[in-house]
């Protein structure tokens, strides 16, 4: 409208978590959002902007935290963010199905000198549990715009900007008097007393009220900005008064929740309703079978996930047909042939991964978003939360690393559902040292063709190995990721299953779709063209390949770690495709064929006489530690890059490269030498 | 006045007291457990996280942690 004043407003979202608010940012940005980190935290930064008769308003998605004390950095952050005035009105979310514990966060705003619209959201869920919320009776009591809304319903919204517009234009304040009077009764008029010390303006956003009720709250981050702002004598005061009071929090929550009480009680009418656990429930939080279900429904999960990926991969697949006839009109033309091998090789090959990696990203993000949606994700974290919990991660993280088991790509893409970025990455990190289907199409083939009938003590050791791997890497990751007062036990919501909003979770898929793309395709065509230029010879045979040189004049260092140079050479090409170690020991060992398509070409079997050349070429410590090398390495090239998507830091995903490289040497160098005390 | 975590799936009971440091008190309070509030034990079985019902919601809480929640069961 063309009588707001402020040029660019921007609106900030603060809510609970599961009351709607990354839906409701969905809907008003779409594409229109940047995803980032909050400046030197691990603490996901999303922002938008949309555009509305001739204005642009900008939109903060603050961090989800259930209040505003500063117990966690998600909190500090939203705290922040608020005081610094640069939100024009913060839109405060609430759950319509349990308003009595999710205005909390209205009652720990009142006080904060920003304007402010209340949406009463999941009104159709309260609707169908039968409550009614009388929202111009609670406008009247609040002072501010109060509107019933559905985030996942598009018709909703035209009420949401009209309150936007009020807010802007009368810049309304929430009313305090219901609330702070309560606090007089505090510790002997502890609260007064605090008041009438407090600078009368207030320090920024916050006013003397709600910076004297943080204060009887023992919040430290506040009795600090006080320490700052106050005269030294004033502040003594501050200290005097405060130590006579007790138990502050629960003294301050108790009233906020009495207000919330006095507030709804003509404005919410619902009747009593019986509780119990669903049949279904009671099974998804069974002591013995909550785990198994869980397990189980995520394997599907994993098999569902192939259904919408199934299109994605045929037209993928159709991709490196297209290199006989371009090549053939290419050099028709008199094109070099470089040209022709640079174009039907490393540009093909890099749509072609990146097609058939979105068909399953986008496969894994619709139905484990789905189970996310419908409620059953927080069941899992339940079920799971003391054996992930050791780690400093939530119980969810098992579903990224059950789906890892199928493939790194997917469950590196589901980690899509973990909302703190900390705990992300380390799912991430850990989720490398599972390892993948491809594994077991090279594992078994070498170990039995090494090992004979001990070939599935190999496979055992295996799988015991990555049991290790993944409990030091979860410590070791966990260090630097999870901060200690994240590591508290698990206190939250099981909120209650909903009806899947279909237009909604395909929106939030497809909002960052487009950006996955062109990042994937871009680290995915860099290292194909580099690892092209390796193992480029115009002969085609790979003895004329920058690799093969290379791989040969190093061979003395890596024979130190088990390796001779053929087997170094595809170990490294097993961080491309782990298939291709076969296929690039074949064209070795076997001379013959180009090292680039035996990596990134349909690989996986093992060629005619390779059987033969393996055995009589190297030994079996040499041959066992290979396998481990390769199992342990880093999974595939679009495993890196949708490490790179989902974490979207550069530094975190050459750290979890990096540190793969090493250890599956280390591990080589380790089986190497032990095995070399039997054989 | 009982611990939380000895309450029986099934039992109704109204909390009585928080203990603990500003920041625990803090985070059990923003998700609506203060003194006087009424809550239903849903699941209390094994070494898994407590269930209950209250304010409106179903709540997890771990058993560690619920020790230091004082509630007083009613009939």
């Amino acid at each position: 409208m063309s009588n707001i004043l402020i040029k660019e407003p921007t609106i900030a979202l603060l809510g609970q978590p599961n009351s709607g608010k990354s839906t409701l940012f969905n809907a008003l940005t779409g594409a229109r959002q940047r995803v980032g980190n909050w400046p030197g935290k691990t603490v996901e930064k999303k922002e938008g902007y949309y555009d509305k008769d001739g204005v642009r308003f900008r939109v903060a998605d603050l961090p989800g935290s259930y209040s505003l004390s500063a117990n966690s950095e998600e909190e500090i952050i939203t705290r922040d963010f608020i005081a610094s005035g640069q939100a024009d009105v913060v839109c405060i979310l609430a759950d319509s199905s349990q308003l009595s514990r999710s205005l909390f966060m209205l009652a720990d705003y009142v006080g904060i000198q920003c304007p402010a619209i209340l949406l009463l959201n999941l009104m159709d869920v309260a609707e169908a549990q039968g409550k009614t919320v009388d929202a111009a009776k609670l406008e009247e009591k609040l002072g501010i715009p109060v509107i019933p809304f559905v985030a996942a319903d598009k018709k909703h919204y035209d009420k949401f900007f009209d309150a936007i517009d009020r807010a802007l234009k009368e810049k309304k304040l929430l009313n305090i008097g219901s609330l702070t009077d309560k606090y007089n009764s505090i510790g002997g008029g502890a609260y007064e007393k605090l008041l009438e010390l407090m600078p009368q303006d207030g320090i920024g956003n916050y006013s003397a009220s709600w910076l004297a009720t943080k204060l009887l709250e023992e919040d430290k981050a506040v009795l600090e900005l006080i320490e700052e702002n106050l005269p030294q004598e004033a502040y003594k005061g501050v200290k005097s008064v405060l130590s006579s009071v007790e138990n502050g929090v629960l003294e301050t929550a108790g009233y906020k929740f009495k207000w919330i009480d006095e507030l709804l009680k003509d404005a919410l009418v619902y009747k009593e309703r019986k509780i119990a656990l669903s049949k279904f429930d009671s099974l998804a939080t069974h002591k013995t079978w909550g785990k198994p279900l869980a397990i189980l429904i995520i394997l599907l999960g994993l098999i569902a996930s192939f259904i919408p990926a199934t299109p994605f991969m045929l037209v993928g697949s159709l991709v490196p047909k297209l290199g006989g006839p371009i090549s053939a009109a290419l050099s028709a033309i008199g094109a070099p042939q470089i040209i022709i091998d640079f174009i039907t090789q490393v540009v093909l090959v890099s749509i072609y991964s990146v097609i058939s990696m979105i068909g399953f990203v986008f496969g894994v993000n619709l139905v484990f978003g789905f189970l996310e949606e419908v409620g059953y994700m927080a069941r899992v974290s339940y079920v799971f939360d003391r054996t992930m919990n050791k780690f400093g991660l939530q119980g969810k993280s098992v579903m990224p690393m059950v789906v890892s088991f199928g493939c790194t790509i997917g469950g590196a893409a589901g980690t899509r559902v973990i909302d703190s970025w900390g705990q992300k990455v380390l799912t991430i990190a850990m989720a490398w040292a599972i390892p993948c289907a491809a594994t077991w199409a090279i594992v078994p083939v070498l170990s039995s063709l090494f090992f004979g009938a001990w070939a599935p003590l190999v496979i055992v050791a295996i799988f015991f190995v990555a049991g290790i791997h993944l409990f030091i890497t979860g410590k070791l990751f966990g260090a630097k990721l999870i901060r200690d007062e994240d590591r508290a036990g698990l206190i939250m919501e099981l909120p209650p299953y909903h009806k899947p909003k279909w237009g909604a979770l395909f929106r939030s898929i497809f909002v960052r779709t487009g950006d996955i793309l062109s990042r994937a395709f871009r680290v995915v065509f860099i290292v194909a063209f580099i690892f092209w230029l390796l193992t480029y010879s115009a002969s085609g045979s790979p003895e004329q390949t920058l690799l093969y040189k290379f791989g040969q004049k190093i061979e003395p260092i890596t024979m130190f770690f088990g390796f001779t140079w053929q087997t170094f050479l595809a170990y490294i090409s097993s961080m491309v495709s782990k298939e291709a170690a076969l296929g690039v020991l074949g064209a070795l060992y076997l001379g013959g064929g180009s090292l680039f398509s035996a990596t990134l070409g349909s690989g996986g079997a093992m060629a005619a006489g390779l059987d033969s050349a393996l055995l009589s070429s190297l030994t079996a410590p040499a041959a066992l530690a290979f396998i481990f090398a390769v199992s342990f390495n880093a999974p595939c090239l679009v495993a890196i890059s949708s490490t790179y998507q989902e974490t979207r830091s550069i530094k975190w995903t050459l750290r979890i490269l990096l540190y793969y490289f090493v250890t599956s040497i280390l591990l080589a160098f380790l089986v190497f030498r032990i095995a070399g005390l039997f054989f | 006045m009982i611990k939380l975590n000895e309450v029986n799936t099934g039992q109704k009971a109204v909390v009585a007291d928080v203990c603990g440091d500003s920041r625990f008190l803090s985070r059990v309070v923003s998700i609506g457990l203060t003194p006087g509030c009424k809550i239903e034990m849903l699941h209390n079985e094994g070494n898994l996280p407590l269930l209950f019902y209250g304010r409106d919601t179903v709540i997890a809480l771990n058993r560690e942690e619920s020790k230091d929640i004082a509630v007083e069961v009613v009939a």
